[in-house]
Order: structure tokens, then sequence, then C-alpha cells
């Protein structure tokens, strides 16, 4: 393959993979902005490393390393700041993450189908907490109710949008 | 549910709200660092809501790169010219840095990147949310029967069955049967020109029709210029030309308000002729000048023979085209037995399949035969051994809804290495996979690929003709409906199988080996199949549209 088709071929890769590198990469900081600067970094990172971009190679595998790097450097440079998880538990969980993230977009379908099967109220509150970026308590505000009603309820939606989504996974495979 | 995964769930919460203080903190870690279980569920817990955060449009615009142009063949091989090479190598990291800043400042909305004509860049961000209000379709009334229909250049060329909203309607020639939804009806006869404004009222510019209007239907009106007929309950004919218009009453009685105001009903056995002056001629009614609904269902009966006919002639040439392994005609429409004939020639009664559950139906023609798919365990079992490598899955269907998670087209029983899985989302998309690895690696199964949501209630019991091809020298799979690209996409090398294979399978449902006991998932087909043809083969943009051309009701 001559430079410019595997480059195109880089380019392609690259992009198709975003959503799996947030994935891999918000697992891991649980935070979503943090999540987005790191995926950031990471494409940088690969495009100076194209050079050691290999079409016939998985692009995954490579990606995912180096997000790994990059989340690691990201805890070491915000010692100051609070991250929801250390260098080891990152080392610990890094490989099933990226075991997960492959399979994302598949969720995410999954998850749409969940989604148009929840009770309105309930995507209501998915909605504003996840589309919106609204605090638990900015939601309990808007809808009058306690913070600890708000909590419990978003537990409870969650945990059946995650039985749904395994549901209809396990299905497809 | 055990108690940590309920307590990490709670920490998990506090987190990603900020409420999460040092000691909740270190709390869920400790769990992560002594609980493998627990690192499991913690990983879905995030992988839900990275998918949550990509589904919303929570200021984050990463690129849905499903839609991605992966379609990118590779380039042409003729060497370019170094100089060119250079600035094609420039234009790509100009585009990878756009990408960048894009995703940087958030604000890739819909980028569009199509200086290469071999990696042409579609990114485009799904439409976000979910529905939240109860499904809505528009028109004013509905197309009905077509026959010998010509199209003129300014008319997109519209189905039976389609809705009409306001506007204009023409036909060059042929006739069209429109249903208002007021519950009148109108044999339009080409040339013809019609103005549609609302469910109880059209403009006729120019053509012939014969309207009939049943009682619940009163008061439908038509203009001409300035005059208006007004319909008390009847039948009648109109025409309008440049000599004038012509307005004859076969029953009841019309009412035709003229500019001045002045009122005329004009009663069963008469007519009515405007000059274009203006003056008004009263003749007698001569129904037999406008076609009438017994005669346009006569014609409408021709049609669909001689459709049928070019159907038949065709079919008889694919069966014994080479590169099919499977195709079923389903044309035996009187049949009692519970068989599926294979139609391949030479014959292989090996390829019969059989029938379980599913009823023997009308297909797309009242002659031909089709199956009726309706229950949980409706569906043809077939067995079709070899292995092959390109596939081509062609189909007519008419889909009642798609009430099931997966609606199935064609599955192979279970899931191995190499066999495909055909099937329609509950969202109105096609859905094709197949499996790349053995079950015991620990790799992707497959790349799953879906075409965009095709599906509108207003397709409902309409014989669509859905295909789709893969291609396995390039990954490349196509899905079309009614003989159209919807879209293609690549599946990646690794997740490639190297042979396909179909063996035991199902039509319209899919069938796991399970224990005897064991319930199974609901997959069935909620509709009906007439025609699948199953190619060893990478078919063409051409030879689907031809398949669908030959076989359209």
């Amino acid at each position: 393959m001559d430079q410019t088709s595997s480059t195109e071929d880089f380019i392609r890769q690259l992009a198709e993979h975003q959503n799996r590198l947030y994935g891999y990469v918000y697992s891991l900081v649980g935070d979503h902005s943090r999540a987005a600067d790191v995926v950031q970094e990471t494409n940088l990172v690969l495009w100076r490393k194209i050079g050691e971009f290999d079409s016939d190679k998985p692009f995954l595998p490579w990606a995912f390393a180096i997000a790994r790097f990059q989340v690691l450097a990201h805890l070491r440079d915000r010692k100051r700041e609070r991250m929801l998880l250390d260098e080891s538990l990152v080392e610990t969980l890094s490989a099933e993450a990226g075991q997960q993230a492959t399979q994302i977009d598949s969720l995410r379908e999954a998850l749409r189908q969940c989604l148009q099967r929840l009770q309105p109220d309930h995507r209501d509150l998915i909605e504003r907490r996840y589309y919106r970026s609204m605090s638990v308590a900015d939601v309990a505000n808007a809808l009058d109710r306690t913070v600890s009603a708000v909590k419990v309820a978003l537990l409870r939606v969650r945990r059946q949008l995650a039985g749904c989504v395994q549901k209809r996974l396990a299905a497809e495979s | 549910m055990s108690g940590r995964i309920e307590e990490l769930e709670l920490l998990l919460l506090a987190w990603e709200d900020g409420t999460l203080d040092d000691d909740g903190l270190e709390r869920l870690r400790g769990i992560l660092r002594t609980d493998e279980a627990a690192r499991s569920h913690f990983l879905q817990m995030q992988m839900l809501t990275a998918a949550l955060r990509l589904e919303g449009d929570a200021g984050l615009a990463l690129p849905d790169v499903e839609t991605l142009g992966v379609d990118a063949a590779p380039p042409p091989r003729k060497a370019p010219p170094s100089r060119d090479r250079a600035r094609r190598a420039y234009r790509l990291a100009a585009i990878v840095a756009g990408l960048l800043v894009c995703l940087l400042t958030g604000r890739l909305a819909w980028l569009e990147l199509t200086h290469e004509p071999a990696a042409s860049l579609t990114l485009t961000r799904r439409a976000v949310g979910q529905p939240t209000e109860e499904p809505t379709s528009l028109g004013i009334a509905l197309v009905t029967q077509l026959v010998d229909v010509d199209w003129g250049d300014g008319q997109d060329a519209v189905e039976v069955g389609d809705a009409l909203s306001p506007g204009r309607f023409a036909i060059r020639s042929g006739f069209a049967q429109i249903e208002f939804f007021c519950g009148a009806t109108v044999i339009l006869e080409g040339p013809a020109e019609i103005d549609l404004e609302s469910a109880m009222q059209a403009t006729v510019r120019n053509g012939r029709l014969r309207a009939h209007v049943p009682p619940a239907a009163r008061g439908f009106a038509l203009n001409v210029g300035d005059m208006k007929v007004v319909d008390l309950g009847t039948e009648f004919g109109l025409s309008v030309s440049p000599e004038g218009a012509d307005v004859q009453v076969f029953d009841g009685e019309v009412e035709v308000q003229n500019r001045t105001d002045e009122r005329r009903r004009v009663t069963a056995g008469r007519g009515l002729v405007r000059k274009p002056g203006g003056e008004i001629e009263e003749t007698a009614a001569t129904a037999d000048e406008f076609v009438d609904f017994a005669d346009l269902e006569a014609r409408a009966q021709n049609q669909q023979d001689s459709r049928y006919a070019r159907w038949k002639t065709w079919s008889e040439s694919i069966r014994s085209d080479p590169r099919l392994i499977a195709c079923y005609m389903f044309d035996e429409p009187d049949s009692r037995r519970r068989v599926l004939e294979s139609s391949l020639l030479p014959t292989n009664p090996e390829l019969d399949g059989a029938i379980v559950g599913a009823r023997r139906v009308p297909g797309r023609w009242d002659h031909k035969g089709a199956l009726e798919f309706k229950r949980p365990g409706d569906q043809v079992r077939v067995q079709i051994p070899g292995e092959y490598g390109s596939l081509t899955f062609a189909c007519w269907a008419r889909i009642d809804s798609l009430d099931r998670w997966y609606n199935s087209l064609f599955l192979t029983d279970g899931y191995e290495q190499g066999e495909p899985h055909w099937q329609i989302l509950d969202s109105g998309k096609i859905h094709f996979s197949i499996r790349a690895h053995e079950r015991k690696t620990k790799e992707a199964p497959h790349r799953v690929i879906q075409s965009p949501s095709f599906w509108k209630p207003a397709l409902s019991g309409r014989w669509i003709h859905l295909a789709t091809v893969f291609d396995i020298e390039t990954g490349r799979v196509s899905h079309y409906l009614n003989g159209r690209v919807l879209n293609r996409q690549t599946i990646p090398k690794t997740l490639l199988p190297e042979q396909t294979r179909i063996g035991a399978a199902a039509i319209g449902n899919w069938s796991m080996p399970t224990k005897p006991d064991a319930p199974f998932a609901i997959r069935n087909l909620n509709g009906r199949i007439d025609e699948l043809l199953l190619f060893s083969a990478a078919l063409g943009d051409d030879e689907i549209r031809d398949i669908y051309e030959n076989g359209k009701p």
C-alpha cells in the first residue's frame, strides 16, 4: 500500500474508532470533560506516531495502548485533583475496558432501543442527568423532589437500562 | 444483586455527581481492588454512562463514526507524480488537523470532506434524543390504484399506498385512483394535472376525472378556475381542457357555483359545459366517456397479469443463474404440501424447505403464492450445504409491523464462524452480520453493518424489495430497498471470515439449538415473503435494480 492510501486508512480508522476510544477512556477516568481531553491527546499522539501505523494490523489494540498511557499521564499530571481510579487500578482494569469498549456501537444501538421502552418520566430523568448534564440536586429541584428520591430513581432506572442492554447484547450474539 | 455491587453503584453515582467524599472514594477503590465481579460490573456501568453521554448532546461532539465513509476502496493504482502526492498528503494532513480541531472545540456537528474521491469522509451526527411524542404522519389523500401511469417530468413517481400531501399531482398518461381522507374517490385519466388542497378540496387544472362521493364525504369540492363543483353525494365526471369545463352527473346531484355567485344544481343524467368565455350550456350526461371503477379494476387486473407474466419470464431465466445457491419463488399457491419447493435449476429436492407454521397466502399478485409468518414459531427450515465467499441476499417481503427486537429474514441456526444473519431491527434498520471468529476466542465476534432506518408505518402491508450484498474481498456490505442503495459500509479485515456457509437455516425466523424445554427468543417476521434469492457472489447495483424492476408488483 502506498503512503497516501495508508494515511487515508489511518484517518479512516482513527475516526471510526473515536467512540470506542471515548468509551475506553471514560470508563477509566469517569468524567466526561477529562475523557474528551484524554481522547484528544490520544488522537494527537496517534497522529504523531503515524509512522508506526500498519494498516494490516488491528488498529484498536494499538490505539488503546496509547490511550492507556495518556490516561496514566493524565493521572500523574493532575496529582492535586481527585481522580476516580489510581494508577494500579487503571492497569488492572484496562484490558477488560478495552474488550468492552470494542462493543460500544452495539451497546449504543441496544441502549437506544432500551431508552425507547422506558417510561416517559424515567427517560426524562436520564435525559436531564446525562444529556443535559444536570446535577442530581438540580434535577431534584427541577422536578420538585428530594435529592435522595432522585438518587434512588436514577439508580433504579440505570439498573433497568443496564439489564435491558445486557439482554439485548446477549440476544445479538 | 450483592450488597457490594449496590454500594458500588451508589458510590459511582455520587462520584459522577461530584458529591463523593474522600472516604467514599477510598471505599469505591477498595471494592474494585478486591472484587473481580465488582470490577466487571463497574466497567459495564461506565460503558453504559459513556454510551449515554455519546447519545446525549452533553456539549460533546465526537463524530458518529458509524456513517463514516468506510466505503473507501483503495485509490487507483497509478503512481501519482510526486508533487501530486505531496499535495494529497498535505490535504490529508489538513483533513486530520481539521478533524482534531473540530473535536477539540466540540463543534463538529456535520462535516463533509469530499476532496478525495477515494477517501470521502462523511461525518454526521445522529439525530439526538428519542421520540417522546405520538408518531405522526402527513397527507390528505391516498393513492390506491395506478394503471399504466407515465409520470411527467415534474412529478416524482408515487406508489400505490403512498399518502399525498397538498400540492400538484400530475400524470402524463394512464389512470390514478386517489382516495381523499374525507372519503371521496377520484379516478384521474392522464394527461391530468390537479392541485390537492385539503382532504375535502382540490383544483383541477386539466384532464378528465370521475369522482365518487359517498354520503359521508358530502361537500367534497373541485375547483376549476373560479368555478366550484360541490358534490351533494353522488357520482360525477369532470373534464377540463382549454375548450372549457364539462361537468356530468351520473348519479345524485351536484351544485355548480360560478364566479357571479350563481348556483346551479345539476341532477343525474344531466351535464353542464362552461365555455372559456364563461357562457354555460346544458347538455345530457355521457357516462361512458369517463372511465368508471369497474373499468379501472379490469385495467388494473390486466396490468397485474402483464407484470406477473413479466416476472414469470424473468424468474424462469434467473433460476439457472450459476451463482445462485438458493432460490425460492413461492410460486405454488394452491399446493397443500408443507414444502417450499426450491426453484433452483437444475432441480434439487434436497434444497426444498420445510414449512413450519407459516400459512400459504397470496403474494405480490393474486395468482402468485407467498408465505405468511405471524406466530413465534412460524418459519421455513432449509438446509443449504457448501462453503462460499461473497453473498447476496434478496427478497420480496410484505411487512405488517416490526414488533420484535429482531425481525428475521434469513438466519442460520445458531451463529457460528462464517454464518450470516440477515434481519431487521425494530427501529427499521436492516441488520447484517457474519460471525468472523470462533466462539472460544476473546476477539469481537463480528462487525454488524446496519442500514439507516428505512421503515415508516406507511410501508406496512406493502410489498417491498430488500437486498444486502456482502463482498468478502473488500469487506463491503451494501443494503438496498426497492433496488436503490440505502448505504454501504465496510467490515474491517480483522472481522472478516475466510469463508461463508449456511447449513441449517430458517426463512422468516431464527432457530437456536436449545434444550426442548428452554424458552426461545421471539424473532419471527410479522409479514409475508414471496421470493428469496441467495447468491454466492456480490451482485452489482444494476443487478439488484434489475431484480426489483422485474419483480415489482
